[in-house]
């Protein structure tokens, strides 16, 4: 194994005069760039402690991540509360890997009864009433406000991206400008911008009397913006159906909704799910803009502890810690959207 | 009296409702009222609440005077200036740096895509590490990372790091040296315009002498002659002819020269950067997506490596790739209002940050600014998509 290795690395990184000017170019680059980071971060980082006068001098202190992981995870939940947020994250980690195991034909069924009973059960676990403890969501933070503001916001954007994008694909003139509308007006405009639109107007264009929390904002804002994109994510799933599908299941009777309902849209969000995890993707990178209406969500937990007196100068920690989580969660999806791709294409 | 009418008028227009062409106008008519209900309701309600929070709807505010300050102008607003100036200030702001982190991307992102695709080993796994490491992190980290963690980790203006004794990088940003008198570099760009004119001409002189007599014309040597010889030359030659403005340390900072705020370096920094990842993306598939069977039949045809790369791979894999990269440059042009975040003067922190804090006129405000990204983002993707029906395969 040994005796083969050897050649085979030779040849692939000092093949040609060329390759081996790159390789020493690359190198250097790399002891550059990459040795004092992996000595800041692991060698001479300091990993136990309880303040700041334990850090050692010239590497990262992982003591100041130690000391604020609950911050980090929970912003400023109360903590006797926050086995609340730890069971509602169960609850909707038990239903996704219950509905992915379970057998297909029961599979729509348990996704609508999960549909109905989940998102009305995890608000009732952050936010309290009926026994539990009232919480306002000024109160709620970091990682588990990152995966809330992920999970209620496809909520809207998945049922509405599906509307629209039948609706742009619809035989009826004025459904389809509106749907045209909708998306390429959304698609159109930062997020950022949409934010501060939802923050500011909605509170306008309701009655007066009528409160809508900030959050709440923000998810719609977002929520109404990626409806559009997830629409175009469909779209292409729907385009990629043979038409000779609707027309056999209108053939055998079946009226536009039972046709879509039961031909088209099975087939067609089958070969848009990876599309539409992108889209999931972009959006939890995108609940990071919350930020700009005051929610702290990880990455503004993140940026909100820099100000901590206790612990000055921990910026570079962390961003690498909170950058770190974001990147698991994305990569983790990325690759499963990758898988569903070549399980899709295998199929065919 | 006929008692039978009724119910086969009843059973008529219940047999008009099976009708799928009636139906379908209910079905739209149906959508078209709801929709105006809906806006009724909101206006109705915006109008209100308006007239109780004592603000007057229109757009009058904008020949307001401003009183705001913009550390950072390209066009000659100043504090005293209308409400409207601000937003042109704004609008400028966000197109400076729109155009120069779409240029700065696309370079960066063909040379991490060729990267990828290089056969060295070790060239394409950095690479894709690097694609891997930018695509699945939020822009707005990078934006924050580059601003708090970098920028203002940088020296004190003291301590700058120092680019040929004229430029100074510090923690308050980047000090150029600026011109005294622009007009050298006016002659120096209409110089740089009729070069490329002139190319532009023998690039189709030379097209038709080809399909005329077959016979090659020289367009490789004097294209870089007029396209990249012209401007160095033009420049070099207005910036000697031009006495410079640069900038002096005095006291606590510099003076003189122009300052490139931090924020506009970091936000910058982080849209190159992170757009580059996608971009590389994109350039690996397009390439990817050329048959091999061209790049063999062009070999068997004699054509050399750089001749195959120039006349067979890239202008197919452009036609691949141009979509894609329509709406990458689309995001760069939205990702650019994450400056908000650190207060990076453009149309949205500006505008819908600033003037609406002062202004209160929010209806008028939001719309303007949205108009401002609708407006910019279809001349974008008008221009791009005039460009891919250009390269697009004619099928006869």
């Amino acid at each position: 194994m040994s005796t083969q290795a050897l050649p085979i690395w030779r040849k692939r990184l000092f093949g040609t005069p060329a390759t081996g000017v790159v390789t020493i170019l690359l190198a250097l680059l790399f002891a550059w760039l990459a040795i004092p980071i992996i000595r800041w971060a692991l060698i001479d980082a300091t990993w136990v402690g309880t303040s700041r006068s334990d850090c050692a001098p010239g590497g990262a202190c992982w003591v100041f991540i130690r000391a604020r992981f609950g911050q980090f995870m929970y912003g400023l939940y109360p903590a006797d509360q926050r086995w609340r947020a730890d069971l509602c994250g169960l609850a909707f980690a038990f239903a996704g890997a219950g509905l992915f195991m379970a057998p297909a034909r029961l599979r729509l069924k348990l996704a609508l009864a999960a549909l109905v009973v989940l998102p009305p059960l995890g608000i009732w676990l952050l936010a309290g009433g009926f026994g539990l403890r009232w919480i306002e969501t000024r109160e709620w933070g970091g990682l588990m406000l990152t995966l809330f503001i992920s999970v209620y916001a496809s909520l809207i954007a998945i049922p509405l991206g599906i509307l629209f994008a039948l609706g742009r694909q619809s035989q009826l003139r004025v459904i389809r400008l509106v749907s045209i509308l909708f998306i390429e007006f959304w698609r159109g405009v930062p997020i950022i911008a949409v934010i501060f639109l939802a923050s500011l107007l909605l509170p306008l264009i309701l009655p007066s009397g009528i409160g809508i929390d900030r959050l709440a904002r923000a998810v719609i804002g977002l929520g109404l913006v990626i409806a559009a994109y997830m629409a175009e994510a469909i779209r292409g799933g729907l385009q990629a159906l043979p038409p000779g599908q609707r027309e056999a299941a209108t053939a055998l009777g079946l009226g536009y909704w039972k046709a879509t309902g039961l031909i088209v849209l099975p087939q067609a969000l089958r070969i848009s799910l990876p599309a539409m995890t992108n889209e999931i993707i972009a959006l939890l990178k995108n609940t990071t803009l919350v930020l700009v209406v005051s929610i702290l969500d990880l990455l503004g937990i993140a940026q909100a502890s820099l100000a901590d007196p206790n612990w000055v100068g921990m910026s570079m920690e962390a961003y690498v810690f909170s950058g770190g989580i974001y990147w698991l969660l994305c990569y983790a999806m990325s690759r499963f959207s990758r898988r569903l791709e070549t399980a899709a294409g295998q199929r065919h | 009296m006929k008692p039978a009418k009724g119910p086969d008028t009843l059973a008529k227009a219940l047999a008009l409702l099976n009708d799928k062409r009636v139906r379908d106008v209910i079905y739209q008519v149906a959508v078209v009222v709801g929709l105006v209900g809906l806006t009724v309701y909101f206006v109705h309600n915006a109008s209100q609440n308006m007239v109780k929070a004592g603000i007057a709807s229109g757009f009058d505010f904008l020949w307001r005077t401003s009183g705001i300050d913009v550390p950072f102008v390209l066009t000659s607003y100043t504090q005293a200036d209308n409400i409207l100036g601000l937003f042109w200030a704004g609008v400028a702001n966000t197109m400076l740096v729109t155009v120069i982190a779409l240029v700065l991307s696309t370079l960066l992102g063909f040379l991490i895509g060729l990267a990828r695709l290089s056969s060295h080993w070790l060239l394409s796994t950095v690479a894709g590490a690097y694609i891997e490491f930018v695509r699945n992190i939020p822009l707005l980290f990078f934006v924050l990372f580059w601003y708090f963690g970098v920028i203002a980790s940088l020296p004190a203006p003291r301590d700058s790091l120092r680019v040929f004794g004229i430029a100074f990088l510090n923690n308050r940003g980047l000090t150029i040296p600026l011109p005294d008198a622009p007009g050298n570099f006016r002659w120096a760009l209409i110089a740089i315009l009729l070069a490329w004119l002139a190319q532009w001409l023998v690039a189709r002189w030379a097209r038709h002498r080809k399909e005329a007599t077959g016979r090659d014309a020289p367009v490789l040597a004097i294209g870089l002659g007029l396209v990249v010889l012209v401007p160095v030359l033009a420049i070099t030659w207005a910036s000697l002819a031009t006495r410079w403005d640069i900038p002096v340390l005095r006291g606590f900072n510099y003076r003189g020269g122009f300052v490139v705020i931090p924020e506009f370096v970091a936000l910058l920094a982080a849209l190159v950067t992170y757009t580059a990842g996608f971009i590389a993306e994109i350039v690996r598939g397009g390439i990817q997506a050329v048959p091999h069977g061209q790049i063999e039949a062009a070999s068997a045809l004699g054509l050399q490596r750089g001749q195959t790369m120039r006349f067979v791979t890239i202008p197919q894999a452009l036609r691949v790739m141009i979509p894609p990269l329509t709406n990458q440059y689309l995001n760069v042009l939205k990702n650019s209002s994450f400056g908000a975040a650190i207060a990076y003067p453009d149309v949205v922190s500006l505008f819908m940050g600033s003037a609406l804090n002062n202004t209160g006129q929010a209806i008028e405000i939001i719309a303007m600014a949205l108009a401002v990204y609708l407006v910019i983002g279809l001349a974008v993707s008008a221009f791009m998509n005039w460009y891919n029906a250009r390269i697009a395969l004619v099928t006869r």
